[in-house]
């Protein structure tokens, strides 16, 4: 077992640096802004931008900046500078990472207690209007785009420019610790739009896989044992059906805490997201590279927790 | 309070429908039998012949499917079918036990044998978990399971077949039931497998004392295992017999069909296998008359206008079957086959 | 499919249909894009510039904005929304107040510029009383204004717009950041600027620029040594605000959160009677990103805010609408041309780029842009505002054949053409054009208006649109890359001297290899030498003539293909008396506004 987990990670390292490189490769390739004369802004003489390609490294062949930066990354923790915001890219990373912390577990703990049992309960009264209901809402919230609807919940419920005033307006975040009432109903109209996409997919998850399993041999064994039909279901159906879920929660909380772009720009949240959106439309190459490199740090490190905890949710895959 | 004369099971006149898009199946078409006191019933048939239905009713099992059953299920002095799910839940596993087919899919993939037959116990009995604990163990020993106290703690897929269908007994004995329901129990089985498990449910039988039903397809299980047989076709019993009556004199031409497609250790080898032609019939529009009579080889015209009922044999009053033949025809047919 | 499934999809088509409209309405990510919402004003307000006397002291002006800053060093801001921030807490040695974008008013000067009669030396003297913000605290002398132009040549800074203007001081060339014989101080209240050539009306006009903002040379240096330099993160203020900071003075992620917020509060060691900036506010928040048609009707329907930045289409439209009151649109925030190779290609012919000024539909052009609303017909090259603009033609331009048709004009353009050694009226060269536009609304409509025209004057074209960014840096701003025609390039002046809009964009001698912003290769010797001596003209209403001759020239060449005068809207909440800056786009005035 150890030596799985030692494969896996070491697998994950590697996918990490071919991550960070091929960032670097197309930042250099794409004809986009070069980073020095962005810097330089408009006017700048050739003088200027001369010195700055020779600060920012950029007189160095390829693999040498790459190098320079994957050892800066490694040894020092260091993300490299934004020469846009004028702070390094560390520091902007980590005093958003609260904001989408915070969206991501609020929405999370929203969808699946919405979620989860929408979805069972839909897969034992399946065809009834319950069912029917449930599901074709799911349709709906998994088809709507999360931007519009967001500007849509604004636009019905928020305090300063909605038609029923209920929910703090865009822009109204702020940190836990400073005020936590506020914090709380700030992120209440956020989640909601987040998790409901995500609710929808897991109740339609729950669902079908639930459905499936409450076909299985062993559930007519348990009935047979003369078990209560709420234990049949949770203990035996829901232990059964919701592995697979499981795995995709793991994938779409490593995805979140890469930044829930939109839901972030449209409620004006702080978080990594926004700074990922911003520092695309202004090219500005360091914090992109450093949110994508963060998103896959998260998304690989997420894997290898569902490849380890897979081993224990199903003793099946233990030995193979 | 019941006599030892007096049977386990007493099944009356049970009729099972389903509705479907296609129309109403009839399942189970009014059978009635009876399982005496630690004696074993063989319930036999092709797929399709009603069986298995006919004995998961017995636990209210086919009540979520949305069936419209009649008739009576007499046991200890109660009609099971009048019972509400509450009351029936307490008897499932507990008074009336049921092992399955196929036991690599029957335990729960993700939980511990020993898990799953504590659980047994403690649906319906007030013990702690370290008891109900001990209790699993002792089953696991009971059933033939070397080195139990380590074994509990094993997961189904670390278990071979046969021992598997053996854990399945023991959560099937965790409570003493009275009557034991066993759905093909060894057609998923290794062929010397098979007779392990068959002895091990014989000698448990005998210990505990438990009426036994053993619904299977295989004329070889049932003549081991059974005191007295049934034979079913389209949903009905169309024979029955204590096990020595029914192979010294089947009366039914199906019955004839099934105990001929049986390869025997003792033919010759050329002999060929002489399945029965055609297939079983649609339950939802069963052929008129005599369900039977488009797969005989002996029908008259008029077995497709009258419909036999069960009738008793000469000379062997607990041999009943349901023949439009007349009985001296019968013999000599039978003659003639053997 | 069963009945019910049915009506479920047919319900979810029925809400995406929904969406979709509500989309088209309700969303933007560009600032004022165009698109759906033509407006055509009824009655264009005029812009309340005046300085408001008797404004109600005191209060906390929300500002939301989309748009981050790009620099709040004021060594290093160059763009509009930066200017917001930096005139409230740098005081530069002059300024303009709001209503003016031509007479620039002595601001760390105590009076207006001394010029010597050969036109190579300017003498400042400095105001007394004015002192640095907390923790430098002390006052402000020459040498802080000298440091301040100084450091503008320090490759940690560096200043954009440094070698454009002040390359003609003594020594600046060679300058890294440290003295140069071009700036000296002969006393605590006297700067003086020494040239190399006559070149004076040019650098006096540059001084409201903020570089000339007094930096203190003490508390600085340390953070000009890093790379790149670290003093915005850390700056004093001279003005009546400054940014919000702890003890050291440090603003990074306390007065200013980048993306985020930055939050204004009074300079404490402001003193008020060394400036005419009222000041009423306490205190400024501004809120940094969000969406704009959300930010924008948060404006609109709260209290105490305004938006500081273009407002999206839709929120225009919505402003006009139900909240004219709010809104104020003003004029010469800028101008959209059209730059055509004047080198090499059919454009070197000047009768083709005649034929496609007539032939172009600016009145089209300006509706992708929103309309009249936001639009003026672009006549010629200096823009409403700048000095000049009158004497150049005003509103109406040069009042030549190819000017005199703003929805365009077939006939002129196949004179033209004729006139150009086309006897049908259409192209018939073998070239074919390469057009490089850039993406986004509205940039991107205007483009295809572009392509369409020159289509229907007979060119091929292989037309392409790329991102804003990489037209400019890639295409339109490398000459080597030949590209023919750039549908909409923009220009701002960057202070109120016709030389600023005209002298850059068309002069022959400022086409550089890279990052070229003479996109034209306009490289006219006649206007080459007229626009030299121009430069060297003093003194306001004789540059404006001077120059408007050579606007003049530049119609009567067709160097570029004029559309837009930009007109800039900014919205406020209902009680916010906000006072604009005509010289920065309109935009609100934190020095002067005031809450009701």
């Amino acid at each position: 077992m150890t030596r799985y987990i030692i494969r896996r990670i070491l697998w994950g390292i590697l996918l990490l640096i071919l991550v960070t490189a091929l960032m670097f490769v197309l930042f250099r390739i794409l004809p986009t802004g070069e980073p020095a004369r962005l810097r330089a802004g408009r006017n700048a003489s050739p003088r200027v931008i001369a010195a700055l390609r020779r600060d920012l490294g950029l007189n160095k062949s390829l693999p040498a900046q790459f190098w320079i930066y994957m050892k800066e990354v490694i040894f020092h923790f260091n993300l490299g500078y934004s020469y846009y915001s004028s702070a390094p890219v560390r520091g902007l990373i980590a005093e958003r990472l609260g904001a989408t912390l915070s969206l991501m577990l609020g929405a999370a703990i929203i969808w699946l207690s919405i979620g989860l049992p929408v979805g069972i309960i839909s897969a034992l009264r399946r065809r009834s209007w319950l069912d029917r209901a449930s599901m074709g809402t799911a349709l709906l919230f998994v088809s709507a785009p999360e931007y519009w609807l967001g500007l849509i919940a604004l636009y019905l419920f928020a305090a300063d420019i909605g038609k029923v005033k209920i929910f703090p307006g865009a822009g109204s975040y702020v940190g836990l610790t400073s005020d936590p009432w506020k914090w709380f109903t700030s992120l209440l109209l956020p989640w909601l739009v987040l998790a409901a996409g995500s609710a929808a997919i897991y109740a339609r998850l729950m669902r079908s896989n639930l459905t499936e399993v409450m076909q299985e041999d062993y559930i007519r064994t348990a009935r047979a044992k003369g078990l209560s039909e709420r234990r049949v279901v949770l203990r035996h159906g829901v232990r059964a059906a919701i592995n697979p879920i499981l795995t995709i929660l793991a994938l779409d909380i490593a995805t979140l805490l890469g930044g829930a772009i939109l839901v972030e720009v449209v409620f004006n949240i702080p978080g990594i997201g926004q700074l990922a959106y911003t520092a695309i439309t202004h090219s500005d190459f360091p914090i992109v590279q450093g949110t994508v490199l963060l998103g896959a740090l998260f998304i690989v490190v997420a894997n290898i927790v569902v490849d380890i905890a897979y081993a224990y949710l199903d003793p099946q895959v233990r030995y193979s | 309070m019941s006599t030892a004369s007096e049977p386990s099971l007493r099944v009356e006149d049970l009729r099972v429908e389903f509705s479907t898009e296609d129309g109403i199946v009839k399942a189970v078409d009014g059978i009635t039998y009876e399982v005496g006191r630690g004696r074993t019933l063989g319930v036999v048939g092709e797929s399709g012949s009603g069986k298995t239905v006919a004995v998961m009713t017995i636990l209210g099992l086919t009540r979520a499917q949305g069936a419209n059953i009649t008739g009576r299920i007499l046991f200890q002095g109660r009609d099971l079918l009048s019972l509400d799910e509450g009351e029936l839940r307490k008897v499932r596993g507990n008074e009336i036990a049921m092992i399955f087919q196929d036991p690599s899919s029957a335990l729960h993939p993700l939980y511990r044998v020993g898990a799953q037959i504590v659980e047994a116990v403690r649906a319906h009995r007030d013990v702690s978990k370290a008891q109900a604990r001990k209790r699993t163990i002792e089953l696991l020993g009971l059933v033939g399971i070397s080195d139990p106290g380590r074994r509990v703690d094993d997961y189904p897929h670390e278990f071979s077949g046969g021992m598997r269908q053996r854990a399945m007994i023991a959560m099937a004995l965790a409570n003493e039931p009275k009557l034991l329901i066993a759905d093909e129990p060894t057609t998923a089985l290794d062929v010397t497998v098979q007779a392990q498990i068959l002895a091990l449910l014989e000698r448990l039988q005998g210990e505990l004392g438990m009426g036994m039903v053993i619904v299977t397809h295989d004329m070889g299980v049932v003549a081991e295992m059974a005191d007295e047989i049934a034979v079913m076709y389209a949903g009905r019993i169309v024979e029955s017999a204590a096990t020595e009556e029914l192979f010294a004199g089947p009366e039914h031409p199906y019955t004839w069909g099934l105990l001929r497609s049986i390869p025997t250790l003792d033919g010759p080898r050329v002999e060929q296998l002489a399945p029965i032609p055609g297939s079983p019939p649609s339950l939802i529009d069963p052929p008129s008359g005599c369900h039977f009579h488009p797969r005989c080889a002996y029908a008259q015209p008029d077995h497709a206008r009258i419909d036999p009922g069960l009738e008793p044999v000469q000379g062997e009053p607990s041999h009943r079957v349901a023949c439009l033949l007349a009985a001296g025809e019968r013999r000599r047919i039978w003659e003639g086959l053997r | 499919m069963t009945r019910s499934i049915r009506k479920l999809t047919l319900l979810a088509l029925l809400a995406w249909m929904l969406a979709l409209g509500l989309t088209a309405c309700g969303s933007s990510n560009s600032s004022v894009s165009g698109g759906s919402g033509i407006i055509v004003a009824k009655g264009i307000q005029t812009p309340r510039t005046e300085a408001q006397s008797g404004g109600k002291r005191g209060g906390t002006l929300t500002v939301l904005n989309h748009t981050d800053f790009e620099h709040i060093d004021p060594g290093q801001a160059y763009y509009n929304i930066d200017y917001e921030v930096i005139y409230a807490t740098q005081r530069p040695l002059f300024s303009y107040k709001p209503n003016t974008f031509s007479s620039p008013s002595p601001d760390m000067a105590s009076e207006p510029a001394q010029v010597s009669s050969d036109g190579k030396t300017i003498t400042v003297h400095i105001r007394k009383g004015v002192h640095f913000s907390p923790p430098v605290n002390r006052e402000v002398t020459s040498a802080d204004v000298a440091y301040a132009i100084e450091r503008g040549a320090n490759p940690n800074v560096p200043t954009p717009y440094f070698m454009s203007y002040f390359s003609s001081l003594q020594g600046a060339s060679k300058a890294t950041g440290g003295p140069f014989p071009g700036i000296t101080t002969p006393n605590r209240e006297t700067i003086v600027f020494h040239l190399t050539e006559p070149k004076a009306p040019i650098v006096l006009a540059a001084l409201v620029l903020p570089l000339s903002a007094p930096v203190p040379e003490e508390f600085a240096k340390p953070y000009d040594a890093k790379k790149p330099t670290e003093y915005g993160n850390y700056q004093v203020a001279t003005g009546p605000y400054m940014f919000k900071s702890d003890s050291a003075g440090k603003v990074l992620g306390i007065g200013y959160q980048p993306g985020k917020s930055a939050t204004l509060v009074r300079n404490s060691n402001w003193n008020p009677a060394t400036d005419a900036r009222p000041a009423y506010l306490n205190q400024i928040d501004i809120n940094i990103g969000g969406d704009p048609t959300v930010i924008g009707r948060q404006v609109l329907e709260g209290s105490d805010m305004v938006q500081n930045e273009a407002p999206a289409q839709p929120i225009v439209k919505l402003a006009y609408e139900k909240f004219r009151s709010q809104m104020e649109i003003s004029p010469g925030a800028g101008d959209h041309y059209i730059a055509v190779d004047n080198k090499q290609g059919p454009f070197s012919n000047i009768s083709v780029r005649k034929a496609f000024w007539a032939a172009l539909d600016r009145i089209a052009m300006n509706k992708a842009r929103g309309g009249e609303l936001v639009t003026n017909v672009m006549t010629h090259f200096i823009y409403p505002e700048i000095p000049g603009f009158e004497q150049a033609g005003g509103l109406q331009g040069p009042r030549v054949d190819y000017n005199d048709y703003p929805e365009g004009n077939a006939a002129v353009a196949a004179k033209y053409m004729k006139l150009a050694g086309y006897p049908s009226g259409s192209y018939t060269g073998g070239k074919t054009l390469q057009i490089v536009g850039s993406t986004g609304s509205p940039s991107a409509e205007d483009a295809e208006i572009v392509n369409q025209t020159l289509k229907n004057l007979g060119f091929q074209t292989k037309f392409t649109l790329v991102d804003s960014s990489v037209m400019y840096s890639k295409y339109c701003g490398t000459p080597a890359e030949a590209i023919d025609v750039c549908p909409s390039v923009a220009w701002g002046a960057d202070f109120g001297d016709p030389q600023a809009v005209l002298d850059i964009p068309f002069n022959g001698k400022n086409i550089i290899p890279s990052g070229n912003n003479n996109w034209g290769l306009v490289n006219d010797p006649e206007i080459n030498q007229a626009m030299d001596a121009a430069e060297l003209v003093v003194g306001t209403s004789a540059r404006a003539s001077a120059w408007a001759q050579i606007d003049r020239k530049l119609v009567a060449q067709a160097a570029a293909i004029p559309f837009d005068w930009d007109k800039q809207p900014s919205i406020e909440s209902k009680d916010v008396a906000g006072v604009g800056d005509l010289w920065n786009t309109g935009s609100w005035d934190y020095s002067y506004t005031s809450l009701k």
